[in-house]
């Protein structure tokens, strides 16, 4: 109870900090809490960007396809690695020494190979979700307990059955950690890579609003886009204990 | 079993690169798009000097962001973790920071501290900041207790709790975290260079993208990749020669 | 420096509540017990009787409700390791320090210089039977050599009282009796004063001079015996024999009362 109490007074104190400083600065660069209103106001009633809505939807589509293609791949690469004794101690070393690199490297190449547009921004949201799901997947693969298998091919199951029924629920929880990591994470890389340079998406939005200085209304889409972010953890979390619940 | 694999990586690898090179020169892919490995290797004989220079000042930079975000990370996470009741009021706030994507306040950033070094030292730290913390703080909390109660019994000081005990304890941690920090420092400083930068590696390969100079762009990439797992396998060897005593 | 009536350690009506989720818990009632130098005092009695509280009382670390515990004539208002030494049940070495190190811990508390503490401990790992394992990492040890140099660790110090709280509770029969042995050879030579508590009524009987028996929640002292027989002790004796089955009595009662 005093957590909480303690939790919302340092919110109150922050808000209030900020709403100061802002007041005392240059009204360009820092935007109070109390000029972010009206300037949300304007953005959610369209009236400040009225393509909101379209480039709202652009970044989820662009996100949706990147994390789609991440977990496919993850989950196939994943597999193969962790199925294949020879190839998972071959390649996944290689794979984790990738994740050595700051991902943002591959980006101009992905630009110059994609181009602008939402192409490239899948690319790298792909890119970004793909490794953590395939390092989840070839841990989860390879903590299950070989007995676990050896029994149930002594029952005489098959290798899908031994599939769904012993391997999946043994490695579930690393599993979902993976692809929650990876929706993360491939939102992030479509987040970056429109504001690195795009033309379309809420990235768009954010650099076109900061380009003229309209720090009011930067500050509202950098809100709105949050919520974006907060909203696919959330889901993800949901369907997370949905998962859990459906393999105990 | 094992030199089979590492065989075999180095087969994939060098496979690889023959497949490469025999696309580009079979024109199956666009060399102005993917160009062959020779073209690469060329282009970063071409560039070595303004590369390792970009290099130079992007390393430059990230080793100023890895100092503070060290610093700030291990202090902060030591503070944290020790009082109670500071762990419990800011946790929520720091896992919803480490979790947000950064990139978000960067132009806003960049509108205070204008282009250059500094919005990228201060980027780095940001980046590098978090994960530092997370792992300080969880290592302090997670200190064996009876180690504290025999310290305190042979009548350690609060002083001495600290340094002779907490610390020592929580270096895995830190060293951990430290592994963790270089590489999301390169990458704020990399991002920054890329979105509003005069100089460094991320600037370059922007322009070098732009310029659709792509054999220049793949050979900067190229440097840049092997740079930073360089260093994080010299973070590892260290790692391992600090942590003998753990088995 | 002792009490009137030749008393090392003196406790005085001692009482401890504790405040849990479940409500208010009294560990410890009224408890007054007095021990002279050089004896080896154990503490017996059921879990939760508040054996391990009246020994971190006279280690300084847990303070009385009520009461109070002198060592040497001085009330105990924090650890004094230059006078009090504990032993706890988790062996609690550091894990960076090799064994050498972790046995000159206190003394390195304390300032002693580098030279003083190397030599200090190394001439200790003899008694303690580690010769060669001085450079050893404490995950590289066994649980009774882990005890050992957590034994070493309290004998460096060099004080007058060695508390010990079941120090050999997480070691298997074999090595329990063994360590048993090599600890009154150790208290012997040092002449300690111990006092040393226990679940195991053969480790009471085979070290002590006498044996506090607890009674159940909340503790105090139902019985006190002497044991004034020679060292080392046959287990077998008659004498033996009735003492033990006279302990037990004791026991056992206060150990259904605990089970209730």
């Amino acid at each position: 109870m005093k957590v909480a109490v303690l939790r919302l007074a340092l919110l109150v104190v922050l808000l209030a900090a900020w709403e100061l400083a802002g007041r005392a600065a240059n009204p360009l660069l820092a935007v109070p809490p109390s000029a972010v209103l009206p300037s949300l106001r304007d953005l959610l009633l369209l009236r400040s960007y009225p393509g909101l809505p379209a480039s709202l939807w652009l970044t989820v589509q662009e996100i949706g396809v990147a994390y789609a293609l991440a977990v496919a791949a993850g989950l196939g690469c994943g597999f193969a690695l962790g199925m294949n004794r020879l190839l998972g101690r071959a390649w996944g070393p290689m794979i984790a020494a990738l994740y050595a690199v700051p991902a943002v490297v591959w980006y101009p190449s992905l630009m110059l190979f994609f181009g602008l547009g939402a192409a490239s921004k899948i690319a790298f949201g792909f890119l970004l979700g793909f490794f953590p799901i395939t390092l989840a997947v070839l841990a989860g693969v390879r903590q299950v307990n070989p007995q676990l298998v050896l029994v149930a091919r002594a029952y005489g199951a098959g290798v899908v059955t031994v599939f769904f029924r012993v391997m999946l629920p043994s490695m579930l929880f690393t599993l979902v950690g993976g692809l929650r990591t990876g929706l993360a994470l491939s939102v992030i890389g479509v987040i970056v890579g429109e504001i690195l340079g795009s033309k379309n998406g809420m990235g768009a939005l954010i650099n076109h609003a900061y380009g003229l200085l309209r720090t009011g209304d930067y500050v509202a889409l950098v809100l709105v886009t949050l919520l974006l972010v907060v909203g696919s953890d959330v889901l993800a979390s949901l369907l997370e204990h949905r998962a859990r619940r459906w393999s105990d | 079993m094992r030199r089979i694999a590492l065989a075999l990586q180095l087969a994939t690898v060098l496979a690889g690169l023959a497949l490469w090179e025999l696309a580009a020169r079979a024109g199956w892919v666009d060399p102005l798009f993917i160009p062959a490995p020779s073209a690469v290797a060329r282009a970063l004989a071409a560039i070595s000097g303004p590369a390792l220079a970009g290099l130079g000042d992007t390393l430059a930079k990230t080793a100023a962001a890895y100092v503070l975000s060290v610093v700030l990370g291990v202090s902060a996470g030591l503070a944290v973790g020790s009082v109670r009741l500071l762990r419990d009021v800011l946790s929520p706030y720091v896992i919803a920071l480490y979790g947000m994507p950064k990139i978000l306040v960067l132009p806003w950033i960049v509108l205070l501290l204008g282009y250059g070094t500094a919005p990228a030292v201060f980027y780095g730290t940001l980046h590098g900041l978090f994960p530092i913390l997370v792992l300080v703080t969880g290592a302090v909390r997670d200190v064996d207790r009876t180690l504290v109660t025999v310290a305190r019994s042979l009548g350690a000081t609060p002083w001495q709790l600290y340094w002779k005990v907490l610390l020592p304890a929580i270096v895995p941690s830190v060293l951990a975290g430290m592994r963790l920090g270089i590489v999301f420092c390169l990458l704020g400083v990399l991002v920054v260079e890329m979105f509003a930068g005069v100089r460094g590696m991320g600037y370059m390969m922007g322009s070098l993208a732009n310029g659709f100079q792509a054999p220049e762009l793949f050979a900067a990439t190229a440097l840049v990749s092997a740079t930073s797992i360089a260093i994080v396998l010299g973070l590892d060897q260290l790692n391992e020669r600090l942590s003998r005593w753990r088995g | 420096m002792t009490a009137a009536g030749g008393a090392l350690i003196a406790i005085e009506a001692v009482a401890k509540r504790y405040v849990t989720s479940s409500g208010p818990v009294d560990a410890l009632d009224d408890v007054s017990l007095s021990v002279a130098e050089g004896e080896f005092c154990t503490l017996i009695g059921p879990s939760g009787c508040g054996k391990s509280t009246l020994l971190g009382m006279l280690g300084g670390l847990v303070t009385p409700d009520r009461g109070r515990l002198l060592v040497a004539g001085e009330p105990v208002t924090g650890p004094d390791p230059r006078r009090v030494a504990t032993v706890f049940q988790d062996a609690g070495l550091f894990p960076w320090r090799t064994a050498l190190e972790n046995v000159e811990f206190g003394l390195e508390l304390q300032g002693v210089p580098a030279e003083r503490r190397r030599r200090t401990a190394t001439e200790l790992l003899g008694p303690l039977g580690l010769r060669g394992f001085g450079e050893r990492y404490p995950r590289e040890l066994s649980g009774g050599m882990k005890q050992r140099v957590a034994i070493g660790r309290a004998l460096a110090i060099d004080a007058r009282i060695l508390l010990m709280d079941e120090p050999f509770g997480a070691l298997d029969e074999q090595t329990r009796v063994l360590m048993g042995e090599w600890l009154l050879d150790i208290w012997r030579r040092t002449r300690k004063t111990v006092i040393f508590v226990t679940h195991s009524l053969h480790e009471a009987l085979f070290l002590s001079t006498r044996v506090a028996v607890m009674t159940a929640r909340p503790g105090r002292i139902k019985s006190v015996l002497e044991l004034a027989m020679e060292y080392p002790r046959s287990m077998e004796s008659p004498e033996m024999v009735a003492l033990r089955a006279k302990l037990w009595s004791e026991i056992r009662e206060e150990s259904l009362r605990a089970m209730k």
